[in-house]
């Protein structure tokens, strides 16, 4: 629910809670006021007809036409005037009335009269149906004028709140500038501006210097690499038996795949870092042709059939580099993970590229396969993250990835645009989309 | 005339810059055993004294130095017009474009952790094009290699080779008498692609097409095998037997 929604709900509740005791101070109030006034009155008019009485005059004057009694009583009551209220069924009007007596008590000569006078006063319950409807157009006034106001006044008040909102949902770790957020009188919006403008300032120094580091540490590690190596190749032109061949040889391929994993990391990191932004086209089919060139000599190693659709002129906009990367990866995986004699295929189109190899069903959920270091088979030599390199790459240039198993044969699809309509209608055909 | 160009071949004169000792060392090592004169520079004041001082034919720059970027003493050697090759070692690799130097006046670059063999065919390849006015004739007894051609002949048949074994031979020829691990042979012919690349098999069937070929057309089978660690163009194989 809207916080202006709950507060004005909130609003209109205390109201409602209010409005009875507000009312019956309200009704008091004017009940009491009402018969006072009456009573004021009608005991003037007795103090006048006793004045009357006593000066011996009759009290014609208002008397007539005016309800009053004069009766002479025993004795005085201690109360000057008392007054009694009576109601009963106007069986004319079949309504209840009600009818209001003042008996005021004077002592003329040696006589004790009771004046007593009465009149229909206003009815409590004419006087609360009367407040009842006040009440309602009340309320309806209340939560009108309220429903107006706090749409308004969200508008205003919570502007550089929903401004503060906004830049936080479109905050990225990697962008370069700090967050601007807009300037408000507001305290709490105040102190929460100056909340998230910390946290996110902290946030990308932490990853600016994550970033470096690994950046650094990579390359720190290539030269003590290259001290090993070195070493390992001058050890081997001494007089070595062959064992101890055989033991640089194990070193050799351990210090490769070290490297391998180094240069790639970098890679991913860098990656991550979106430093590869170009102005110019590449042409993917050309590309494509040359990564083919470079495997054919695995491809006839492992008696691979392989079946080729490369349509020409595809331009795409993408670091050269990138691109034969993506290509390479691809299809080096698609050569690993076949099998001997197996087949493959290499589909390029104006919005896609396909390599789909023959292979063995995946061991691992194959939402992980884009993970790093997640291998279908731990034992392989190679060192898990080529798929993590493409999708990283695709991210990159808002590509999308597909990858799909059936009927023995692997698929991963790049689609050049991610908004594919031929990727949408895959992803809900595949009950469980494997798209990253 | 051939084989002249071999005989000729003049005492290369290396300047290392690299601020790792050890690195530099081996490098020295390797070079040295290949009969060049390899003088060390650790930083970059040393580099540029030795270079006023003296003349080099090639320059192994590393671009990070405790003391200065590479890059700086590359331009220093481009305003200074000093004509020495430039072999950059750089930490970084083909994605960081700029850090190649290639741009700068370098010739080439290799990337850390290099192969020792790699930098010394890296190394003749400059040292081929600057001193010897591109002369792209490689010669080793009975084999000639034609770096322009890519035209390999054993005596005078024409080798019927792929490029790939042509440049496995070249690599064999330039580092002759070294061995030369499976890993140091894939990354020379196939770069940066080895990474994909997760088993050296077909170094085997290469080195095995290659020695194949060599031997039909009546050449020696210099190419030895290392068991567990690669292989060996053993330059002296015949000098006792015949």
């Amino acid at each position: 629910m809207k916080l202006v929604n709950k507060i004005s709900l909130w609003f209109i509740a205390i109201f409602i809670m209010i409005t009875p005791i507000s009312m019956y101070i309200a009704y008091n109030g004017i009940k009491r006021e009402l018969d006072k006034s009456e009573v004021e009155r009608m005991k003037d008019v007795n103090d006048r007809v006793a004045r009357q009485l006593t000066l011996g005059q009759k009290p014609d004057a208002y008397t007539q036409g005016h309800p009053i009694a004069i009766t002479s009583v025993a004795t005085l009551p201690s109360q000057k005037t008392d007054i009694i209220t009576q109601s009963y069924i106007n069986s004319n009007l079949k309504r209840r009335e009600c009818k209001m007596f003042v008996n005021s008590y004077y002592k003329i000569g040696d006589n004790n009269y009771k004046i007593s006078s009465y009149n229909f006063v206003t009815k409590s319950n004419q006087i609360l149906s009367g407040m009842l409807g006040a009440l309602i157009w009340k309320l309806l006034l209340v939560i009108g004028s309220m429903s107006i106001a706090a749409r308004f006044l969200s508008k205003r008040l919570l502007a550089s709140f929903r401004e503060t909102m906004k830049v936080i949902h479109t905050f990225n770790l990697k962008q370069k500038e700090k967050i601007q957020l807009p300037q408000t009188s507001i305290k709490e919006f105040k102190e929460l501006n100056s909340f998230v403008s910390k946290m996110t300032n902290k946030a990308m120094e932490d990853y600016a210097s994550v970033k470096e580091f690994s950046e650094n540490a990579s390359h720190e590690l290539q030269t003590p690499l290259a001290v090993i190596r070195s070493k390992l190749e001058l050890l081997s032109e001494t007089n070595i038996n062959a064992s101890q061949a055989q033991l640089i040889g194990d070193m050799h391929n351990a210090i490769d795949k070290l490297s391998r994993i180094n240069r790639s990391l970098a890679l991913l990191t860098k990656l991550d870092n979106q430093e590869f932004e170009t102005d110019e086209d590449v042409k993917f089919c050309r590309i494509a042709k040359d990564a083919l060139a470079v495997y054919d000599d695995w491809i006839s190693l492992k008696n691979i059939e392989v079946t080729t659709h490369l349509d020409n002129n595809i331009a795409l906009r993408i670091h050269k580099t990138l691109a034969e990367m993506l290509v390479s990866n691809l299809l080096s995986n698609a050569i690993r993970h076949n099998m001997e004699e197996g087949q493959m295929e290499v589909e390029l189109t104006q919005r896609k590229l396909c390599v789909s190899n023959t292979g063995p069903a995946p061991e691992i959920p194959t939402k992980e396969l884009f993970n790093r270091f997640k291998k279908s088979n731990q034992c392989d030599d190679s060192i898990g993250l080529g798929l993590a390199i493409v999708k990283q790459i695709c991210e990159v240039n808002k590509f999308a990835i597909n990858y799909r198993y059936q009927n023995g044969w692997h698929s991963v699809s790049v689609y050049f645009d991610k908004n594919d309509k031929e990727l949408q209608s895959k992803m809900i055909l595949d009950k469980e989309p494997h798209l990253v | 005339m051939v084989q002249i160009i071999d005989l000729i071949l003049p005492v290369m004169k290396v300047l290392v810059v690299e601020d790792n000792k050890e690195l530099a060392s081996s490098i020295q090592d390797y070079l040295a055993g290949e009969g060049y004169i390899c003088e060390l520079a650790y930083t970059f004041d040393a580099a540029r004294e030795k270079l006023t001082m003296f003349t080099y034919d090639c320059i192994l720059l590393d671009i990070m130095l405790p003391d200065g970027n590479g890059l700086h003493l590359l331009k220093v050697i481009k305003e200074e017009k000093i004509s020495s090759g430039i072999l950059i070692i750089s930490a970084k690799n083909a994605l960081d474009d700029k850090v190649t130097g290639l741009e700068d006046g370098a010739d080439d670059y290799v990337t850390k952790p290099f192969h020792l063999p790699e930098l010394h065919a890296r190394l003749r390849a400059i040292f081929r094009r600057k001193k010897l006015d591109g002369s792209n004739l490689i010669t080793f007894n009975e084999i000639n290699l034609n770096t322009d051609t890519f035209e390999a002949r054993i005596n005078e048949t024409v080798l019927n080779i792929t490029r790939k074994e042509f440049e496995l031979l070249l690599y064999f020829v330039v580092n002759k008498n070294r061995v030369l691990s499976r890993q140091s042979i894939a990354e020379h012919l196939w770069g940066d692609y080895t990474d994909n690349l997760a088993n050296f098999d077909f170094v085997y069937q290469h080195v095995k097409n290659l020695r194949k070929k060599v031997s039909a057309a009546n050449g020696g089978d210099y190419i030895e095998t290392v068991y567990g660690l690669g292989y060996k163009f053993n330059a002296s194989i015949y000098e006792t037997g015949q």
